[in-house]
């Protein structure tokens, strides 16, 4: 049995719009799967359904071939969660969350749990405190800690990383990256697109409720096509490559500038030499490339058109 | 004091214990300026913010909002700032209109227009639920009750924290019109891009005091221009290593290197590569990141 999660045809109508519908997918063990959308589009509620937090109207969420809702506490063992909003009960400290995580999944491992508080930097001093008194960062590096210390062979990420530093996001993404080659299947809602570039081997999008592309992450990753900006001395240099990159099959020009000189190209890797040996015949004053990134390539994706009423 | 300063920081010092807290911060934000803060998790952004607008008594030090200290004189002030906080507590309240209408009533504030044109930008139902927002919906309510009467200051700790990626550019326009209309704002925030696009100087805390203070001017206008580039054989890179470039990082199982060059001095570095067979050349963008993390790697070493 290969298929480690799967969710089919699953559909919640939250009424007014919201909810999911008809979302299907399934990730492959050692697989980890990417889940990027806008606020509101579904990934939360796709992903309270696998944790059998919620009841599907129609269609099933399935964990290790059981429905999540019915064989809940039974998944649970085999689960590492992080939830997008954090609510941890009350009156805990973090060693005391800690501890009743332990004793719910039945599984303690000292050893883990230490190497994780290191590379986190949680130390005993931010352990000793109420979560209630913690900031968000050091909240959420407390629900990275509780969620990986059991070792867990599945793990379901929902914005694991926000509210952490930037240094501390590189630090996740590498564990990640080794938990990973450990054969763990994760599954990882995000909107940092960084994160789900350098981790996911799958990624699909959802708006509004519906998943609208399901792609490999690999394909976008080795697009060779690259994109230059040229900023030229003069106009005349300006006009000249702009007549001479017409004639050239290797250079594609995107558009133009006059005013300020510049000009937009692309060209395929493997054309490089050729572009640079163009260029040497005029005056340029910059050269810079930007890479299509998946950012770029998904902000299509997240633009909106809906209009809501305002005070009165 | 100057009268173009609107906040002052001097000194400012609150120990926590375990050295934790902020020590000996200062800095100030002029008339009309937009300043960023970052730094690690638990650095002292909030706490600093949170002393600025009163809310704690500093052991040591004192900051001021026009000229009065900001822990005995907060509520002669409170009123021109408009905050966004890092965690957001609704008051128990039906709706998010109604939560609007409690601040607006606060403020003493009888016209709509501006906070309307706020929920358009943002594309913010205000009839939502508050206790079932999601994060998006609350940090844009969040936004419109701290601007929609058009305070002269604006301080938001962590304010696009969690917010998709489209709603960030629409919020930081939000916020870019506002400084373009003259506002004093303070901002922190997790993403060194979104405070390179926006602010004017970018202060770097970590473990509560100020590493590095960094004009944004003067990281976009740097003098030199960094390229990677890699060669398809390992002669081509060797001979072009000889050549006098100033090499800033050297990846010989790749043949590829990565050279400093003057800004403006292009075509020299394309006339010299026209002779070998190149892989790819890319500019190695300077950026905030980079000038930060540079202090950060020398700070740890030491």
């Amino acid at each position: 049995m290969n298929r480690i999660i799967e969710v089919i045809n699953l559909t919640k109508d939250y009424g007014f719009g919201r909810g999911v519908f008809d979302v299907s997918f399934s990730i492959q063990k050692g697989e980890t799967f990417g889940f990027l959308g806008p606020n509101g589009a579904g990934k939360t509620t796709t992903i309270r359904h696998l944790m059998g937090f919620s009841k599907a109207e129609k269609g099933e969420a399935k964990i290790l071939n059981k429905d999540t809702f019915t064989h809940y506490a039974e998944i649970l063992k085999h689960v590492g969660y992080i939830p997008g909003e954090l609510a941890f009960p009350a009156g805990l400290t973090g060693f005391e969350l800690i501890k009743m995580t332990e004793d719910l999944v039945g599984k303690r491992d000292p050893e883990r749990l230490t190497m994780l508080c290191d590379l986190f930097k949680l130390d005993a001093r931010l352990l000793k405190s109420s979560t209630k008194q913690m900031s968000l960062g050091t909240k959420r590096k407390l629900a990275i800690v509780t969620a990986f210390m059991s070792d867990p062979d599945i793990l379901i990420l929902d914005e694991p990383t926000s509210g952490l530093d930037p240094i501390m996001q590189d630090v996740f993404i590498d564990f990640i990256k080794k938990e990973k080659e450990r054969g763990k299947t994760i599954l990882l809602s995000s909107h940092i697109f960084n994160e789900v570039d350098q981790t996911c081997d799958r990624i699909s999008i959802i708006k509004e409720g519906k998943i609208i592309d399901t792609f490999v992450a690999n394909d976008l990753k080795h697009n060779k096509h690259k994109f230059y900006r040229l900023r030229f001395e003069d106009i005349e240099n300006y006009l000249k490559f702009t007549e001479m990159a017409k004639f050239k099959p290797f250079i594609d020009i995107i558009k133009g500038h006059r005013a300020t000189l510049e000009l937009f190209i692309s060209t395929h890797d493997d054309d490089i030499d050729q572009v640079v040996k163009e260029l040497t015949g005029y005056k340029i004053a910059e050269f810079t490339n930007k890479q299509e990134t998946l950012e770029d390539y998904f902000l299509k994706f997240y633009q909106d058109g809906k209009e809501f009423g305002g005070l009165k | 004091m100057n009268e173009n300063v609107v906040i002052k920081v001097d000194n400012l010092t609150k120990d926590f214990g375990d050295q934790k807290g902020i020590f000996d911060i200062s800095f100030s934000i002029k008339k009309g300026e937009m300043v960023g803060f970052v730094g690690t998790n638990g650095s002292g952004k909030s706490t600093t913010i949170r002393c600025i607008l009163g809310f704690i008594k500093p052991n040591k030090g004192a900051s001021y909002v026009y000229g009065k200290e900001s822990w005995s004189h907060s509520s002669s002030f409170i009123k021109e700032i408009g905050y966004v906080p890092g965690e957001i507590a609704f008051p128990d309240l039906n709706t998010g209109t109604d939560f609007l209408k409690s601040q607006a009533e606060f403020l003493k504030l009888k016209d709509f227009s501006h906070a309307n044109r706020l929920i358009k930008i943002l594309t913010l139902d205000p009839s939502a639920n508050l206790k079932r927002m999601s994060k998006g919906m609350k940090q844009k309510t969040a936004l419109v009750a701290a601007l929609m009467h058009d305070p002269d200051i604006l301080i938001m700790d962590e304010p696009t924290t969690g917010l998709d990626p489209l709603m960030r550019i629409n919020f930081m326009d939000v916020v870019k019109a506002e400084h373009n209309k003259g506002k004093t704002i303070l901002m922190s925030s997790q993403s060194f891009e979104e405070l390179e696009n926006s602010c004017d100087k970018v202060i770097f805390l970590l473990n509560g005091r100020i590493v590095s203070i960094a004009s944004i001017d003067e990281i976009k206008n740097r003098p030199e221009q960094d390229f990677k580039i890699e060669f398809t054989n390992h002669e081509d890179y060797e001979a072009f290593k000889a050549l006098d470039y100033t090499i800033i990082r050297d990846q010989p199982q790749y043949h590829q290197v990565t050279v400093s060059i003057i800004k403006g001095r292009v075509n020299d570095l394309m006339e010299d590569l026209k002779i070998y067979h190149l892989k790819f050349i890319s500019e190695v963008k300077y950026t905030l990141e980079r000038h930060f993390k540079k202090i950060a790697n020398i700070k740890e070493e030491n």
